[in-house]
């Protein structure tokens, strides 16, 4: 007899338990050679589509009234940078826009003349409407390709800008392929008209809007970004740090590709989990059936072969096994490779073209079988333990000469629990492997539904995140509005819970470091409601200041460090008092009491009022009611109908649009106004508002937190769904083996009177104490891979939602239970007498 | 006159095997009377372990009726089937069928357990038991395979018992054991059934036969032969093999 006709046999014997392993290790393949061949893919593909823009790798913005040639100068003088071009472009900072729907989102937008564009790059066109359509185009506009693949932008859209209450359409004239500044975490680049240029030129004019000179080039590896900073600070004799920007290829690259190679992460750790769980699996099933099969192994002994044959029969049912598996998961990764680019294409903004990865895909399966063969290998050499004698005795360990655990003599509960507990404790050693696939795949589990619950409405998990008060409103006063008695207005609201008066926050700059922070004034940080400390204590005296945990982490400062700032030339030293985890401005935010802001900025006022909503009121629905209590803001007034009314009103309500224009747009503090007509003079001043804006986190919520939301929380869902499919494969391949070997018992207690129901519960049990302590295991690796997960990744402290581990841990246990019963199911298929005498 | 125990009418039990259809059982009439010792003999393929499995619900006819103490069964489900065995039947198997992973006593218990709480009582009973047979306090704690044949199957028969089942049902008891094990054995059967306990055996062995009071001689599915006999050892031994064997001669054994 050919040895592999045994392992054939056994396969067809077994063959849901070989369709199990074979599934395991597709899945396995599937997601490592996802993960490996689009690694590669993911970089190439915005290489690719980078060389393919003809962009420089570099852009520096200058606000234009803080420029200096010699900024220019000095890139051609100290670095050996090439391409070096010089233009204007408007700097939009999240800047309304009403989208092809109708919705209104928030952008940080940059726009440039088409002959600026090509200074930066070759301004190759794609899909574009027919040029006899673009020629009657009033307002044409160009957007990056970008618009096009993830936000579904046609040619022909409507794209409306809204500033100041007025509203700008444009026309989608078509998309272009962009190096640099193409994505929702920096900003957009937008190709206008002259005129629209020039319009928008005079519409951008506030401290972060506005017109800006760029120096396009390619850096080489000598330029040091830091050291050109304070060159250009020297060469100005004035701290210019904060109004220059860079846009460099590293940067847009890291913004593009990041949380797609966190995704490619947790899909291989998701792989890793499956592979574990696989071997282990093989593991246990080869040690399960070499104890099942001893006669049949004495007997092949007692005829003549050699154990490293008989161990060849296991080997090759696994390699078999998992061998098609893996095959079939690299097979099925190129067949779904068109799928995988349209992800890839819609996370990245960018064109993916190509099947490149197919050596990956190789590899992985390759790599796969060979460590299969070697796991499955390793435990069937166990064969040659049992010489013929012992293994015709069912082997020496079948033999039980050891302490009886748990006698049932002493028990005195239910017995379908005695017996479980006792076959448990009996085989305690067996279940080892059992436990490992249950604590990986279990933190697997736990991890992902951490994150889905953390995803579970959209952006809010996120906002909790952002060491910031989110879930309020900002009502920006008007110079000279006393906040107390707007305080005081507000809180009658019965809208309103909590008002805290505080400064407007502010870029300033940090010494030592290019790093500028964005300062969060706080009277009393116990009056804040997400700003907590997870290292240290919030600051309390004047020269105290907070740090995020990205700049502590980066810049290695701590508490009890000391940081200089710098505004407007005055420099101030500050001790750091504690370290807080803030994904707001990229964890670069400070925060300090008012006095503490006051030293740096001795002209500072709190002239801001962050307004805290009664529980269930939304912010929209907030923001309507302080309107409503104070009156329409500057910045709505701007625009307003002036068809009404009579020659007085008409005047009035002119003189007011003016104002608001010259308070929003011009920093205008105090307007007085005259006008004389006929008789009649008709005056009135800047008084009557009360606010000039009102601010949320809403637009950077719908442009950046909810998409990376919405994709996080598909992706945990159906790991947690694949996973648990795992889980139940496992749970079912073990529980069938159980059964099939333990036939005869099984057997012998249905005619003792026990029900197919006794027996399904005493399996199930048998399983629970694996189940409950690897699901204990796995509650505290998820915990700590949560924390790392957040750490890492977003500089942040991940709160650790307890009751959602807690209801996971016992879901987990009843679906372990549950499978477990049912994977047992077979059992009442069989009659006794079959199963006896199987 | 005692009353009937157990009763078939019309029982069928087929078995299909590459398509082709098995009849096993065919049409019995069987009636077993309460305190009987039953034993049915046969040869080889006759039906005899089958009809047993089919009495006792370890089985389920293709057709007809069995009424237990006047409850049809037949139409039952598995799980009902393993209800009903637990008050009503004890088994004695030819391979005895001890799990291998529990101790002497846990068998025992384990067999009490799914029927009676767990009490000193039940615990004492089992050692009572065990010890009748002539097993001792040492062996409790023994695993079945540290056991000889014949104590694997006392053992067998006290687990078989302990629930004190309204019929023991047993499938050649003595089928794999030495001559001096299988007569203490059958002397514990005998034992049992002198205290009032209705027995049903298969078994191909004369001195087991010996011991019954009504023996069935099963061919082709159908009972061919019914010979009654006094209890064990209130006749003459020799008296007693003489007839039996007259009617197994005349059934053609």
């Amino acid at each position: 007899m050919k040895i592999w006709r045994l392992s054939l046999f056994n396969l067809k014997k077994n063959r849901r338990e070989a369709i199990g392993i074979a599934f395991l290790t597709l899945v396995t393949t599937l997601m490592l050679s996802i993960a490996v061949s689009n690694h590669t893919k993911i970089n190439t593909a915005f290489d690719d589509s980078f060389r393919l823009s003809g962009s420089v790798n570099t852009c520096i913005r200058f606000y234009k009234q803080k420029y200096h040639d010699a900024f220019r100068t000095i890139l051609e003088k100290e670095y050996k940078v090439e391409r070096l071009q010089e233009g204007h472009l408007i700097y939009a900072d999240m800047t309304d826009v009403r989208t092809r729907d109708g919705d209104v989102v928030a952008y940080n937008m940059i726009f440039v003349t088409e002959k600026v564009e090509r200074k930066i790059e070759s301004f190759k066109k794609g899909d574009q409407l027919p040029s006899s359509e673009m020629e009657k185009l009033e307002h044409p506009i160009w957007l990056p390709s970008s618009f096009e693949i993830v936000k579904g932008y046609v040619p022909g859209d409507s794209f409306t800008i809204l500033k100041s209450g007025k509203e700008y359409p444009f026309t989608v004239a078509g998309f272009y392929e962009t190096g640099l500044m193409s994505n929702d975490g920096g900003s957009f680049k937008i190709v206008v008209t002259e005129g629209d240029y020039d319009l928008f030129a005079t519409v951008f004019q506030s401290t972060s809007s506005a017109e800006c000179v760029g120096l396009f080039f390619d850096a080489g590896d000598d330029f040091d970004y830091e050291e050109y900073v304070n060159q250009c600070i020297e060469a100005a004799s004035e701290n210019v740090s904060l109004s220059m920007t860079r846009y460099c290829y590293q940067y847009e690259k890291y913004n593009a590709v990041t949380f797609l190679e966190i995704f490619m992460m947790m899909i291989i750790c998701l792989a890793l989990v499956t592979f574990v769980a696989s071997l282990f699996l093989i593991r246990h099933k080869i040690s399960n059936d070499i104890e099942d099969q001893m006669q049949q192994i004495g007997v092949l002994e007692a005829l003549g072969y050699r154990s490293k044959e008989i161990s060849l029969a296991y080997l090759y049912e696994y390699v078999l096994a998992g061998g098609s598996g893996a095959v079939l998961g690299g097979i099925l990764n190129i067949l779904i490779t068109p799928v995988v680019n349209f992800g890839i294409r819609m996370m990245l903004g960018r064109n993916v073209v190509g099947t490149d990865g197919i050596f990956g895909v190789i590899l992985v399966t390759l790599l796969v079988i060979l460590v299969v063969v070697l796991f499955a290998l390793l435990k069937a050499r166990q064969v040659k333990n049992y010489p013929p004698v012992i293994a015709l005795r069912k082997g020496i360990r079948t033999h039980h000469f050891g302490k009886n655990v748990l006698p049932l003599e002493r028990y005195r509960g239910n017995v379908n629990l005695g017996l479980a507990l006792k076959g448990f404790v009996g085989n305690a050693k067996s279940f080892v492997g059992v436990m490992i696939c249950i604590v990986a795949a279990g933190t697997a589990i736990l991890f992902s539904a951490l994150t889905f619950v953390f995803f579970k409405d959209d952006a809010k998990g996120l906002l909790s995140m952002m060491g910031e008060d989110t879930e309020t409103i900002r009502v920006h006063l008007m110079s000279g509005v006393h906040p107390e008695q707007v305080k005081e207005e507000l809180l009658k609201l019965p809208e309103v819970r909590k008002v805290v008066i505080t400064h407007e926050g502010t870029n300033v700059s940090v010494k030592g470091t290019s790093n500028d922070a964005y300062v969060t004034v706080f009277d009393d940080f116990a009056n804040a409601e997400q700003i907590k400390a997870f290292e240290g204590r919030c600051p309390e005296r004047a020269d105290e200041i907070m740090i995020g945990l990205r700049r502590s982490r980066d810049e290695g400062i701590g508490v009890g460090d000391a940081m200089v700032l710098e505004l407007n030339g005055i420099e101030k030293k500050y001790i750091v008092t504690g370290v807080i985890g803030s994904l707001h401005n990229g964890g670069s935010t400070v925060f300090m009491t008012k006095e503490g802001y006051e030293r740096l900025n001795y002209h500072a006022r709190a002239g801001m009022l962050i307004v805290y909503p009664e529980k269930g009121v939304e912010l929209k629905d907030l923001e309507a009611a302080v309107t409503k209590r104070l009156g329409g803001t500057a910045k709505d007034a701007i625009g307003e109908n002036l068809e009404a009314g009579d020659l007085e009103t008409k005047i009035q309500a002119a003189a007011e649009e003016k104002i608001a224009t010259l308070l929003m747009q011009y920093g205008v503090t105090d307007v007085d106004y005259a006008v004389q007509v006929g008789d009649q003079l008709i005056t009135g001043n800047s008084r009557g508002f009360v606010v000039r804006e009102i601010t949320s986190y809403e637009g950077i919520i719908k442009t950046q937190m909810i998409p990376i939301a919405r994709m996080t929380k598909g992706f945990t869902l159906a790991a947690l769904i694949l996973i648990s499919v795992i889980v139940a494969v496992i749970l079912y391949l073990i529980t069938s083996g159980d059964v099939r070997r333990q036939r005869q018992s099984l057997g012998i207690m249905k005619g003792l009177g026990y029900s197919s129901r006794d027996l399904m519960t005493q399996i199930a049990l048998k399983q629970m104490p694996v189940s409950l302590v690897g699901i204990l295991i796995a509650s505290v690796c998820a915990y700590f891979i949560n924390q790392i997960f957040w750490a890492v990744l977003f500089a942040t402290v991940a709160e650790t939602k307890w009751l959602v581990i807690i209801l996971m841990d016992l879901a987990l246990a009843a679906f372990c239970y549950v499978v477990t019963y049912l994977s047992a199911g077979k059992i009442k298929k069989i009659s006794v007498n079959e199963l006896m005498t199987e | 006159m005692a009353s009937s125990i157990l009763k078939t009418e019309k029982l069928c039990k087929s078995f299909s095997n590459g398509g082709l259809q098995q009849h096993v059982i065919k049409n019995l009439d069987l009636e077993i009377l309460e305190g009987d010792f039953t034993v049915i003999m046969g040869s080889s393929g006759s039906g005899k372990s089958t009809l047993l499995y089919a009495l006792s619900g370890m089985d389920k006819p293709n057709m007809g009726r069995i009424l237990f103490d006047g409850k049809e069964i037949q139409n039952f489900s598995n799980d009902e089937l393993a209800v009903f065995r637990r008050g009503n039947c004890g088994f004695v198997f030819q391979s005895v069928y001890l799990l291998d992973n529990q101790t002497v006593l846990d068998n025992v218990l384990t067999g009490a357990l799914i029927v009676q709480k767990n009490s000193a009582e039940l615990v004492s009973k089992a050692k009572a038991l065990l010890k009748k047979t002539g097993l001792h306090e040492e062996d409790f704690k023994k695993y079945p395979n540290q056991l000889s044949g014949g104590e694997a199957q006392r053992v067998g028969i006290v687990r078989a018992i302990i629930n004190d089942p309204k019929i023991l049902f047993a499938d050649e008891p003595t089928g794999q054991l030495n001559s001096a094990s299988s007569k203490d054995v059958l002397n514990i059967f005998s034992e049992v059934h002198k205290n009032g306990q209705s027995i049903v055996m298969v078994t191909h062995d004369l001195k087991t036969a010996l011991r019954a009071t009504r023996v069935l001689y099963l061919r082709d599915g159908g009972i061919v032969g019914d010979y009654r006999m006094p209890v064990y050892g209130e006749d003459d031994l020799k008296e007693r093999r003489n007839g039996l064997t007259k009617f197994l001669e005349d059934m053609g054994w």
